[in-house]
Parts: structure tokens; sequence; C-alpha cells
């Protein structure tokens, strides 16, 4: 991103393109919790699939402060638990214990991702827009 | 001669560095509208009169009439005005985070309207100066 920091929009759009980075990541994070919504343990009594979370930190990029996912970082909640006693996964009472991934929240996350990336994608539209509305100015 | 000492150029020139800094500030908040306890910040607004202060402070300055006569400090150019300032947000989650996207997505179609304008501007001053310093006679 170093290479384009001389232009007037260049720095505008590396932040935006590491956001763009940083809520793509997201996704992938998104997708592996859903995948893993109902992935229980492997053997019996043990502990199933536990629900990530992407930790944002701003970060500097460009002259400027963009932004990138620090880390991931497990979710602490408590599981649910069902009683199958008919289960693979079950302990000796006849508990499974399920995920803590809630197809609801994760939903919304996804979507507020999309947002995200959707607003950063107008950034750096108009950031264009303006370096080519400059480079009009060589014209006639 | 140069254009930047022409004061309509130079305060155009102001105008468009201040509006592509904004531009950048902007980005920074929209990119970090989902970063926990980030603040969103904003320029101060470029004034019309500090502007003129300048320009007119330049204009009485001594004019170089020899190769050793000693440059004036230029007022023009230099950002003095763009410090970022924190804005006051409408709302904050409770992750701490007080990016409004709406807003910036308004602030950043302010700034481009803005940048157009003040192109426009730059256009039609060039414009002038070119008929200016066109032969007589040849349209």
């Amino acid at each position: 991103m170093a290479d384009n920091r001389n232009t007037i929009g260049g720095s505008t759009q590396a932040i935006a393109t590491s956001a763009l980075r940083a809520q793509q990541a997201r996704m992938r994070i998104i997708a592996e919790n859903l995948a893993n919504a109902n992935s229980t343990s492997k053997t019996a009594g043990g502990n199933p699939y536990r629900r990530q979370a992407p930790v944002f930190l701003p970060t500097p990029v460009a002259g400027g402060i963009g932004v990138k996912m620090a880390r991931v970082a497990p979710d602490s909640t408590d599981f649910k638990s069902d009683y199958e006693p008919g289960n693979p996964s079950a302990d000796a009472k006849g508990y499974v214990k399920l995920p803590n991934v809630d197809p609801l929240i994760e939903a919304l996350d996804m979507r507020q991702a999309q947002r995200a990336y959707e607003a950063n994608l107008n950034v750096i539209e108009t950031a264009r827009a303006m370096d080519m509305r400059t480079l009009d100015l060589l014209k006639k | 001669m140069d254009l930047a000492n022409i004061p309509l150029f130079s305060m155009l020139r102001g105008r468009l560095g201040y509006l592509s800094e904004r531009e950048k500030v902007i980005s920074q908040n929209v990119a970090n509208s989902d970063t926990p306890g980030f603040r969103p910040s904003d320029l101060k607004p470029f004034s019309f009169a500090s502007q003129l202060k300048a320009a007119t402070s330049q204009a009485g300055v001594q004019a170089m009439t020899q190769p050793g006569h000693m440059q004036a400090p230029n007022a023009h150019g230099n950002m003095a005005g763009v410090k970022p300032i924190r804005a006051a947000d409408s709302e904050t989650t409770l992750d701490g985070n007080g990016v409004v996207l709406e807003e910036e997505m308004m602030k950043m179609t302010d700034a481009r309207m803005n940048y157009d304008a003040a192109i426009s501007f730059y256009q039609k001053s060039l414009g002038m100066l070119r008929s200016a310093i066109r032969a007589p006679g040849r349209g």
C-alpha cells in the first residue's frame, strides 16, 4: 500500500482497503461459526465447538489509521446442553454439550460486516473519483 | 511568477488539501466502524476568515525585486487548520464505538461535492488566465 501514498486519495484508499480485509476476515470467522453450529465433541462428554469472535484493532496504515483483525478470541459463554442418551457425544448421564453458537447473532454480525464492507467500498469509490477529478485538470 | 502566489489559487489549493485530508479522516472513521472503543474524529471547519486573513497579509508583503532578497514566509499551503478534533457523537455502542456510518457517509458526500466545486473553480480561473495570455485577435 505504500507505493500509492503520493496520490491524493492514496492513503484514504489504503485505509479503506485495510478495513475491507478486516471485514473479510470477520466474514470468514462467521462462516466458521455457522458451519460448526452443530459440531459436538468427538469424545463422549467432551466440549463441543466454541464460538470464535474477531477482535479489531486500529493500526497505522500509509499515514493514517486503518484497522486490522488483531486476534480471534474464543467466546466464553456457557455451552447449551441437551438430553440425548443415544448421541455418541453424550456424557454418562446422557447429556450432550452443544456449541455456544447462536445462528441469529451470526446472521446479524454478517449483516453488519456486509454493511461495513459496502461503506468502505463507497469510500474507495469517492476517493478515486476525487483523484480523477483532479487529473481532469490536465485535460483541455 | 508562480500560480501559488495568486491568492485565489493558493486559497483553492488550501481548500483542496483540506478536503482530501478530511476524506482521509472520514475513511479512518469508516474503517474503524466496528473497532471497540474507537471515537470518530473530524477536522476543524475550513474557515473563510482565516484564509482571507492569510491571503491579505500575504498581499502586503514586499515584493522581491532582487535575487538576493530574502523570501517572506508564506502563510499558504501549510495545514495549520487541519488538526483532527473529536466529533460529538450521536450514539455510542456498548463497546465504546462512536462511529455512525450514516453520518460518515453524509460527511463524505459533502467533502466530495465541495471538492468538485473547488476543482471547477480552479479550472475556471485557469481558463481566465488562459484567455488573458491569448494573443489578441486569435479568438
